[in-house]
Order: structure tokens, then C-alpha cells, then sequence
């Protein structure tokens, strides 16, 4: 089990990356955003480069290049770690398999975007990797294989928003790009309430998570280290709205003087096909349900 | 892209140009909140934010937006969204929102909505 940072490397004056060139956009867009913070970029042409770098002095944060196979960065990380465990390392990927997204998370990757991927989305994880005054892998891959993975995650937003581009990184031609959203966003919205209510943001304390792909649907299940609770007393929940009154929750909230919320589950809801709790209501299961591949015309 | 708020007012009408995002994530929907908390405890009781630009919501932005207007109707006062489109729109209209808060394509249209019925600009 992870723990919580404690023995990062101690601040520089000025922070560094290490760079391999991707070319066009990409580049462009690290070095705004690095350079707008004051950081300081060394760029390379490949991944041996960087770890003769790396070996030698420590870089805040390390981005590779999208022309290298995922399987090239992991060995890399996993080569780096070994002298250097902090290290924040984002892989870019053009070219993948459907096991590297496990890969790299075992490893220990910071994040990893697979092409296509939104330039504003990497932008956001470089800020949060500049962000992290010290940081340690809240992500653990108990067990993998391409149909079940299991896994921790630490109760804390920054890790679910890691976990969440991970998932978003992982590329199956059988899963429309809609429904796969639909599940991304369903499941970050569970996450996020079980490290909340479950886990009270606690980065001691961790939720288990299972991922399920079988051949006509996708499951995803939740379990948070709190006592539960029961959605019939969620009066101050949208999902225990009377279904002719969307505000009632938000009426009570509002009486309660409790800050707005309410809507996770409701969501979530709407976006799988079914979301089934346990008895104790600390542990949930989502379902998305595929449309069976059309058969080939003869 | 976090979320940028401009706040522009029309009589007594105030507007929110909202672009980016309203989520969890990085503070932006804390952002909105506050901007919202301050505007109605200034006595602020007719708002329209404009969601043209804003690119994503999750719950807890739907949550601000409706506690905002629960708590607006509450005090006499109202809400209104003006233009939500993409993932937005689809978010709104998932939970039915759409359909419960009052929403508009038109700035004009949206803003006549707040003025007594029987008002006409005219008379």
C-alpha cells in the first residue's frame, strides 16, 4: 500500500523538466505552460537521453515522447525509479497496446494520454504535476490482465483525477467513444463520493476499485473504507428527490445550511445502465451494457 | 483551461459569462460558489448565467447552480441559463434540469423573462 509523500526530493530554486521532443502542438503547449511558472526545460531527442539525465540530476517532472512505444516508457520509468522513486513522469503515446495503460500504472506513471487526446487535458495534468509540492503514487494495480483489473486509489482529488485520464487513456475499437465517457464520468462521479463520504478525503485511507470488461458490457466497482449508508435517508441527495420535484433535496440542504451537492449519484444513474449498492452502502457496482458487434453481411 | 467568470449587469439583472469548466477538480466549481455566495449575500436576487462557453459541469456545478437558484426562489429571486450547449447541455438535460430551470438561446428573451408579466418595454 502507498503512502502519503513524506520523503520527496527537497525544493529547488527553480523547478525542471526533462522533455523529449514530440514536435508541433504538443511541444509548443509543455513549454507555455512550464514557462509561464518559471520552470526551466531541457529537451532531448529520445528516452536515452533522458536517462542518462535523470541518473545524473533530479528533474521535477519528465514527459516523454509520443513517437516511442508505451512499453520503451515504462522500462524507462521503471529504470529511473530505481534511483530516483519520486519522480513525475508523464508518458505521451501514438502508439499503444490495450495492456499499457495497466502497465503504466503499475509503474508508478504520474498520467498518460494515448492519441487522440485533448491538448487542454494534458495541460491540465502538467499544471497539477507542477502543482504537487511532493508527491507519491496513490494509484496501486493489485492484480491486471486487459478483462480485470484491481486496484487502490488513495482518498484524495488529485489521485482521482490521475485515475480518471488513465481510464480515458485506454483505447478498445469494440467500446463507442460515448459510452465509454458515459462510464468515465459516471465512475469519476461514485469515486469522488466514496472518497468524500467514505474516505472524508482522508489520503491515509484508500478505496477499492475493480474494473470489468466482458464481451457485452463493462462493470466497474467501488468499495470505500466508510460505515455506508442507505439511499432512502438521502433526503438532502437528488436521488432521493421525489421524481416530481427535482429541488426538494436541494430545499433541505439549503435548510440545513449544508453546502450544494447531492447530484453524484443521480448522475451516475443516468449515465450507466445499472448501479447496485451492497447492503452496508459502502460498496457499488456499475454496469454499462454494450450493443453486441453487428454481424457481418454475407 | 479552469474557468473564467465575467460578471456584467443589465438593469437589475446580473449576468455570468462562464468559460471553461464548473467541476471538482481543480477549485473551479469552489470558484463559481463563491462568486455566487458574495453576488447574492450583496443582495443580488436576479442572475442568468451565460453557459455558452462553459465546456463541462459534473455534479458538483449542477449542485452550485441549483442550490444558487433554490436559494434565489427562496428570497424572492430567480435564475436563468442562457445558452448551454455540448456536454453541458447533455448533463442538464440527463438529470432534467433542463427542463425545471428556466433556459434560453437568446440574451434578450432570457432577460425579458426576469421583468414582471404584463411589462412591456414600450408601454
Amino acid at each position: 500500500m502507498t503512502t502519503p509523500c513524506s520523503s520527496a526530493v527537497a525544493p529547488t530554486t527553480q523547478k525542471t523538466a526533462l522533455l523529449v521532443a514530440s514536435g508541433g502542438e504538443v511541444d509548443e503547449l509543455l513549454t507555455n505552460v512550464l514557462a509561464s511558472e518559471g520552470w526551466s526545460i531541457q529537451r532531448v531527442v529520445d528516452n536515452q537521453h533522458i536517462l542518462a539525465l535523470a541518473r545524473a540530476k533530479p528533474f521535477d517532472l519528465i514527459v516523454t515522447g509520443r513517437e516511442t512505444r508505451v512499453a520503451e516508457d515504462v522500462e524507462l520509468l521503471r529504470k529511473i525509479r530505481g534511483a530516483r522513486p519520486h519522480v513525475r513522469l508523464i508518458i505521451l503515446a501514438d502508439k499503444f497496446t490495450p495492456g499499457d495503460v495497466i502497465s503504466a500504472m503499475r509503474e508508478g506513471a504520474f498520467s498518460y494520454f494515448s492519441a487522440p487526446f485533448e491538448a487542454s487535458e494534458l495541460a491540465e495534468m502538467v499544471r497539477a504535476a507542477m502543482a504537487e509540492p511532493c508527491w507519491d503514487d496513490g494509484i496501486e494495480v493489485l492484480s491486471g490482465t486487459p478483462e480485470w483489473v484491481s486496484l487502490t486509489a488513495r482518498c484524495d482529488l488529485a489521485t482521482a483525477d490521475r485515475l480518471v485520464q488513465f481510464l480515458h487513456g485506454v483505447r478498445d475499437p469494440s467500446i463507442p467513444e460515448a459510452e465509454k465517457d458515459h462510464v468515465i464520468f459516471a465512475f469519476k462521479e461514485i469515486l469522488i463520493n466514496a472518497m468524500e463520504h467514505g474516505g472524508h478525503f482522508d489520503p491515509s485511507q484508500h478505496v477499492e476499485i475493480s474494473f470489468i470488461r466482458a464481451r457485452r458490457a463493462i462493470a466497474c466497482r467501488v468499495k470505500d473504507p466508510g460505515k455506508g449508508f442507505s439511499l432512502e435517508e438521502l433526503r438532502h441527495a437528488a436521488a432521493g428527490s421525489s421524481p416530481n420535484d427535482l429541488f426538494s433535496h436541494a430545499r433541505v440542504r439549503d435548510a440545513r445550511g449544508m453546502r450544494p451537492g447531492g447530484f453524484g449519484i443521480l448522475l451516475a444513474k443516468k449515465l450507466v445502465d445499472e448501479l447496485i449498492y451492497n447492503e452496508k452502502g459502502n460498496e457499488v457496482v456499475l454496469v454499462k451494457y454494450l450493443d453486441p458487434p453487428e454481424s457481418p453481411v454475407i | 483551461m479552469g474557468l473564467q467568470i465575467s460578471i456584467r449587469e443589465s438593469g437589475d439583472i446580473t449576468i455570468l459569462d462562464l468559460r471553461g469548466r464548473s467541476t471538482i477538480d481543480g477549485g473551479e466549481s469552489e470558484l463559481l460558489s463563491n462568486q455566487l455566495q458574495k453576488l447574492v449575500a450583496s443582495g443580488v436576487r436576479k442572475l442568468l448565467l451565460n453557459l455558452a462557453d462553459l465546456t463541462q459541469v459534473d455534479s458538483s456545478g449542477l449542485s452550485i447552480i441549483v442550490g444558487t437558484y433554490v436559494s434565489l426562489k427562496r428570497q424572492g429571486g430567480d435564475l436563468g441559463l442562457l445558452r448551454p450547449s455540448g456536454r453541458v447541455l447533455e448533463v442538464l438535460t440527463v438529470v432534467h434540469l433542463i427542463d425545471a430551470i428556466p433556459s434560453f438561446q437568446d440574451e434578450a428573451e432570457a432577460l425579458a423573462s426576469f421583468r414582471p408579466r404584463g411589462y412591456s418595454a414600450t408601454s
